[in-house]
Parts: structure tokens; sequence; C-alpha cells
């Protein structure tokens, strides 16, 4: 990592890296601290693109409430994070503006959706990331750059001012290269915001932290991961327990469901909350006025959305039809509480659900390129379950392979972030965690 | 799901798909249904809600509010005379 970090020094790990969409003009003189957001979080003073080529030109004249809470706190805002078009992937290969580089080896991935928020935390010294996660999107890029990701419970932070992927999956967290990161700044994006109803329900967040001490391993989440991470996965394992932390493998069967029930909920929603996009209100409207509406707005759509916005807005809107409704939509809301019953059940006897992050350690993007849409929604299968769950999730580096970072993900019941927080400083002490070498 | 369903949903959808689109999201939406289909046997749950966790109609006290001034919202669409402009309607 870099130390102090001056303007034409962050430009320069910025073109190097493709951290950010659009970045700070000025040097951050007097803050108390430097974070960024991810541009799906709406911002005074930058451009907001969400990676999408539909929204150029979008510059909101107010922060997201996250943002807001931030800079309250006395938080400079040095850029708006790259990520996948709406949060549209896992590699953040899907962003208009260039695809982030991961810092252990540029010829990788950092992960998606966040991979930006994941690579600024991994190379600028003492910044804060927020992230946004809708299936995944915090853990599997806090996994590939090997820092930490938090993901709050559902409706712990406001959405007010996040462009809508899923409503009812969307999440902002943060990532950071220090675990003592998570435990100050969560509570400060935390809270009641009347802007957000979802968020008003919430209990507060304890003060003092609990400490977990047993942990389930689900048998069905080790089924297909790769060996080098199942390696690394086993030594944090014993590692655990030598901190008298007690590790038991339990059934989850609902697990293999997990997958096509999100894809159904999160594409069903997208395509609805991605209707808004038609040339008129924000971004693009370099459209034909003269054409009827119908023409106008599948013009401007079918110019300025990308290849996997397409894709799932199809999928959505397919998923939601008439006759097909019942099979896809209303069955995957079914299939949610059945997984968030089961989870349930394990929290009576566990404090937490554990398993590795992602099935192998960032990817090539040459492999990427090969791999088919759904071989990619896939890779989810251990990030899905907790956030279709709305469940909070902490993902923290548990090893290497081949000079990659590998991580697990500790999963815990609704609002309970301090036991995931308590944790995250307790595995830092623990484990000896490596950090890019980053030259200037 | 075939190229005739996918040209359907594109219209509903508001998307023109070129020849080559229509071929590709047909292969790619096809694989992912089938993979899907294993939601046919998955359990069902008396339990529904569009939500992970409970939510609840929060009112707020009812006082006329303006937090965002028109004129900053209308900068962001191309206008005249501080109308929005839009398509024809027929």
């Amino acid at each position: 990592m870099t130390s102090e970090i001056s303007l034409k020094d962050l430009k320069e790990l910025n073109s190097r890296y493709n951290i950010f969409t659009s970045m700070t003009a000025e040097e951050s003189v007097d803050a108390e601290f430097v974070f960024s957001a991810k541009d799906n979080l709406t911002s005074k003073d930058f451009e907001t693109r969400a990676g999408s080529r539909i929204l150029e030109g979008y510059t909101p004249g107010f922060d997201a409430t996250p943002i807001r809470r931030m800079r309250d706190a006395g938080g400079f805002l040095a850029g708006k994070t790259n990520m996948d078009e709406f949060g549209f992937g896992t590699f953040s290969a899907n962003s208009a503006y260039g695809i982030p580089r991961n810092p252990f080896d540029t010829n990788r991935s950092c992960g998606g959706s966040s991979g930006g928020a994941a690579c600024a935390a991994a190379v600028l010294e003492n910044h804060v990331a927020l992230g946004v996660s809708t299936g995944g999107s915090i853990s599997c890029p806090a996994s590939f750059c090997g820092v930490f990701g938090i993901t709050p419970t559902y409706g712990r932070v406001s959405r007010y001012g996040l462009i809508d992927y899923g409503n009812s999956l969307d999440k902002v967290g943060i990532l950071s290269a220090k675990a003592a990161d998570l435990t100050k700044y969560l509570p400060i994006i935390s809270g009641k915001d009347h802007r957000d109803p979802t968020s008003c329900v919430q209990p507060d967040m304890r003060r003092s932290l609990r400490r977990i001490r047993s942990v389930a391993v689900p048998k069905e989440a080790i089924d297909g991961i790769s060996e080098d991470v199942m390696k690394s996965f086993e030594s944090a394992l014993e590692l655990l327990r030598s901190m008298s932390i007690d590790v038991e493998y339990v059934g989850m069967p609902s697990l293999k469901y997990s997958i096509p029930a999100y894809y159904v909920i999160a594409t069903s929603e997208a395509s609805t909350n991605l209707a808004r996009y038609c040339g008129m209100r924000y971004g693009q409207q370099e459209g034909d006025l003269t054409l009827k509406f119908d023409d106008y707005f599948s013009s401007i759509r079918s110019k300025y959305f990308g290849d996997e916005a397409k894709r799932r807005i199809l999928l959505g809107t397919f998923t939601r039809m008439v006759g097909y409704a019942d099979r896809y939509y209303n069955k995957a809301l079914q299939v949610r509480q059945v997984i968030i019953a089961e989870y349930k059940g394990i929290f009576k006897t566990h404090d937490a659900v554990l398993t590795p992050t992602m099935p192998f350690v960032s990817p090539r993007f040459d492999d990427i390129s090969k791999m088919s849409a759904l071989q990619s929604y896939k890779a989810d299968f251990l990030t899905v379950p907790p956030n279709i769950s709305g469940t909070p999730h902490l993902s923290v580096p548990c090893g290497y392979s081949e000079g990659m970072p590998v991580g697990m993900q500790f999963i815990t019941d609704h609002w309970n972030e301090d036991l995931l927080l308590s944790m995250a400083t307790e595995w830092e002490n623990a484990f000896d965690i490596r950090h890019p070498e980053v030259k200037l | 799901m075939d190229r005739e369903i996918v040209e359907r949903v594109a219209h509903i959808a508001h998307l023109d798909l070129t020849e080559e689109e229509l071929e590709r999201y047909s292969k790619d939406l096809s694989e992912i249904l089938e993979y899907f289909q294993m939601l046919d046997i998955a359990p069902e749950s008396e339990e529904f809600g569009f939500d992970p966790v409970e939510v609840a109609d929060v009112l707020r006290d009812d006082i006329p509010d303006m937090e965002i001034p028109a004129d900053a919202l209308l900068s962001q669409m191309k206008t005249y005379n501080d109308f929005v402009r839009g398509p024809r309607i027929s």
C-alpha cells in the first residue's frame, strides 16, 4: 500500500488500476479521513453513472444518505469507484468505463460488482470505501483483493440516493484493509432515515460487541470449491479452533436453490427499476424526439444499455410475465423464505455460518471472457445465500494461493453486525494479512 | 427460450435487438432457464414476503418539504421553457 497520498499519485494509481470513474480535482487538505463511494451512490459534485453509458452526464444535486453521513463526520470524498453496469456482474468486467485491475496481479479481476471499491481499499492507505451488495458485490471483490468487506443487514443503511438494482436486495456496506474501519464507520452510515422507510424498522446496533464462539459450515457450501481455496479454508478452520471457536459441519439443503431464486428476484426487480431509463430525465437524452414514444424509448435504451444489462432486463421481464410469474417470481419469493428459515434454524445453536467467499481465486481476464453468462452467475453460489436472506456478512482474507488472496465469509442473524465486527478485529490479530506491493 | 419469445420480451422491455443479439440472448436465456428448472422441485413456504426482513409502513410527519430544488432536477433534463420535453405520444 501507499503512504499518505497526493492528488498526483492518486491519478497515477487510477491510471494503473482503473479504480475511479470520476475523481476529485482537489487535495484532501484538513480532512478527518478520506473515503470513496461506489458510483451507484448519488453525489453532489461528481458525475454518477453506475458504470452505464445511459447515465452519461448525470450529476445529481444531492448526496446519497451514506455519503452525506460520511461527509458530515469529516470525510473527504476522493472519487466514485468503478463497477459493473448497475451492479450486473461478478468481475467488474461489465463497466462502460474500463475494468478495474487487481493490485495483486493486474491481469486478473478485482471481483464485482464493487471492484473499484475493493481496489481502492487494497492500494490506498487509510482509505474507507463504500460498496453496495445485491448478490455478493462486497464480499466477492473483498475476497479477490484481500481486504475486509462487511455487508450489513438489509435495511441497516439507508438506500436513499442508491441507484436501484434490486430493491429487496440492495445493501450499502464498507470495504477496508483495516478491521477497525468497519467498527468505526459502519455505525456512521447506519441508522434510520425517513427517506428510506425500510431503514426505519431497525433495532439499534449494539455498541458492546459480542464475540463469535461457534460457527457452522454447511457441507453443501464446500462442494465445487477449488483445491487451493479449500486448502486455505481448512487452514483457517484450524486457526479458528485454536482461537477457542467451535467449528461444526451442518446440512443446509436449500442452498442449491439460492442461485435460481436470487437471479429471478434480482432480475425481476432490475427490469422494473431500469424502465426509468428512457432518455427523458437522466443522463443520455440525445434521441430523435420526432419519433413515437415507444420508438424513442427503445432507441435510447438499445443504444446505451450494455450487453449484460440487456440480458438481465430480458430475463427479469420474462420471469414476471403472465403465465410465467408463478413458476419463477412467486416461487423464488417462497424459496427465499425457506433459505431464511434454514439460516434461523442454524442460528439457534451457532453464532455464525461460515463458508469460503468465492469458489476460486480471482480469475484472469482471458478466462473470464470465455465464461458463459450462466457460468458467471453460478460463481456467486456462496455470496448469494446471505444476500437473498438479507443477513449481515463479512468477508475476511484467509489465505493465499500463488500470491492471490483467498477469502472466507461469516454470516450472522439479522441485525447481529456486532458479532461480525468483533470477528474482523479478532481475525486481523490472528491471521497474517498480506498487502499488494504498490510502487509509486 | 426461443427466438420468437425473446423478440416478444424485448418489445415489452423497449429493447430493439439486432439479429446477432437475438440469437445470442436466445441461446443464453435458454441455458439459464433450463438451470432455473430446479425451482420446480424446490420446497415451498407458508411464509410470503417481498422483503427479507419485516418492513412496516413508517410515515413521516405530513409537513410540506422540498429538499432538492426543482431547478436542480430540471437541470438534468433537456427542458424547453421549463417544460420537460418528450417524444410524440401518438
